[in-house]
């Protein structure tokens, strides 16, 4: 059951300088896991996660600095917003909001990197596949 | 209102609605993969696309919408309502529904917040009144000063609407913006009853520039 469930992960880079950790823990915890390397957690929008989550992933997570580190200043501030508000798409459309999510991760944190990698899974596991993406015929991409 | 259509078209627009971040290219891209997720929770297969463009409601902009508008079933508007007329009627065969309900000419006063700060009322007063509108501005559009339920300099609204930040009372802002200009003389002439027959209350409203025309 748990290798149906899709997780991509956006994470900043420099609170998450190595990915590969993540997606091998995760993929260890029996998920299909993409870490995505980001500049900055600022730089995902919500299109992009909806658009993440229309298209392929079970659950979109974000991973970002403690915002007294962010070297964008506002940027983990920022993801935080754009969370909540692609969440509050996910309520209008009856999904579970949970699916769209976010950590914090100080840069070389490992025992807090394996908290996150728990968190996620334990998430994943809950929530299980978006059903239209175990049963329903995909969408037809965009022009764009 | 898109349910019973398969190929949907969202059309966006590049400038008012984008600054606002109600209907730019980017909340065309949110709105489309929220209508993927939502028909494919409802286990219906949709052609959605998407499409923006610099300004809805010039024609000229709109030639690119027009052909991908016709081989769509229907299109949602995201301009504003000018714009979504502009697009309906350059559309005949395809319905083109709106995808805002929109409220207002504003102004970015802060990032994330935008104010109503014209009315469009045809009778301009700023120059009196110290470039800060009373109509838009002032919860009653006074037109000859404060009501009075103005208190710390902010409008009595605030007390029932709770609003984050406080409205501040229009007139108070009017007479410290003439007093600094050194134009408190203007408060002293009393402003005839307003022409509302240039306003929204007599029927379609039309600006005709016969230089500007072919």
């Amino acid at each position: 059951m748990n290798e149906k469930i899709n997780v991509v992960v956006l994470a900043c880079s420099q609170a998450l300088p190595q990915p590969q950790a993540l997606k091998a823990s995760l993929a260890g915890a029996g998920l299909k896991a993409q870490v995505v390397p980001e500049p900055c957690s600022s730089k995902i929008e919500v299109y992009q996660l909806l658009r993440i989550l229309a298209r392929e992933a079970d659950m979109v997570w974000m991973i970002g600095c403690p915002e007294t580190v962010c070297q964008y200043l506002e940027g983990s501030a920022r993801m935080g917003k754009r969370v909540a508000y692609a969440q509050t798409y996910l309520i209008e459309l009856n999904l579970e909001p949970q699916r769209v999510g976010m950590s914090i991760l100080s840069p070389g944190d490992a025992e807090g990197l394996k908290a996150v990698a728990a968190g996620i899974a334990s998430q994943a596991q809950f929530l299980g596949p978006l059903p239209c993406h175990a049963g329903a015929p995909a969408a037809k991409e965009s022009n764009k | 209102m898109v349910r019973g259509y398969d190929r949907i078209l969202l059309a966006g627009c590049d400038t008012c609605v984008a600054e606002c971040a109600a209907g730019g290219k980017k909340e065309v891209a949110e709105m489309a993969a929220a209508l993927q997720l939502l028909f494919c929770q409802a286990g219906q297969n949709k052609d959605i696309r998407e499409v923006s463009v610099d300004r809805q409601c010039i024609q000229e902009f709109l030639l690119d919408v027009v052909v991908a508008g016709e081989q769509a079933d229907a299109v949602v508007s995201l301009a504003c309502g000018a714009g979504v007329q502009a697009l309906a009627a350059l559309l005949p065969n395809t319905p083109v529904f709106p995808g805002l309900n929109t409220l207002f000419i504003g102004e970015t006063a802060a990032r994330g917040m935008w104010l109503e700060n014209c009315r469009g009322c045809g009778d301009c007063v700023l120059g009196e009144t110290g470039g800060i509108c009373p109509v838009s501005r002032c919860a009653k559009s006074l037109s000859n000063g404060p009501c009075g339920g103005a208190k710390e300099g902010l409008c009595e609204i605030n007390i029932s609407l709770k609003l984050d930040p406080p409205a501040p009372c229009a007139w108070l802002q009017i007479y410290d913006r003439l007093k600094a200009l050194g134009q408190l003389d203007r408060l002293t002439l009393v402003r005839p009853p307003k022409d509302w027959s240039k306003a929204d209350s007599s029927g379609p409203r039309r600006v005709i520039r016969p230089d500007q025309q072919a």
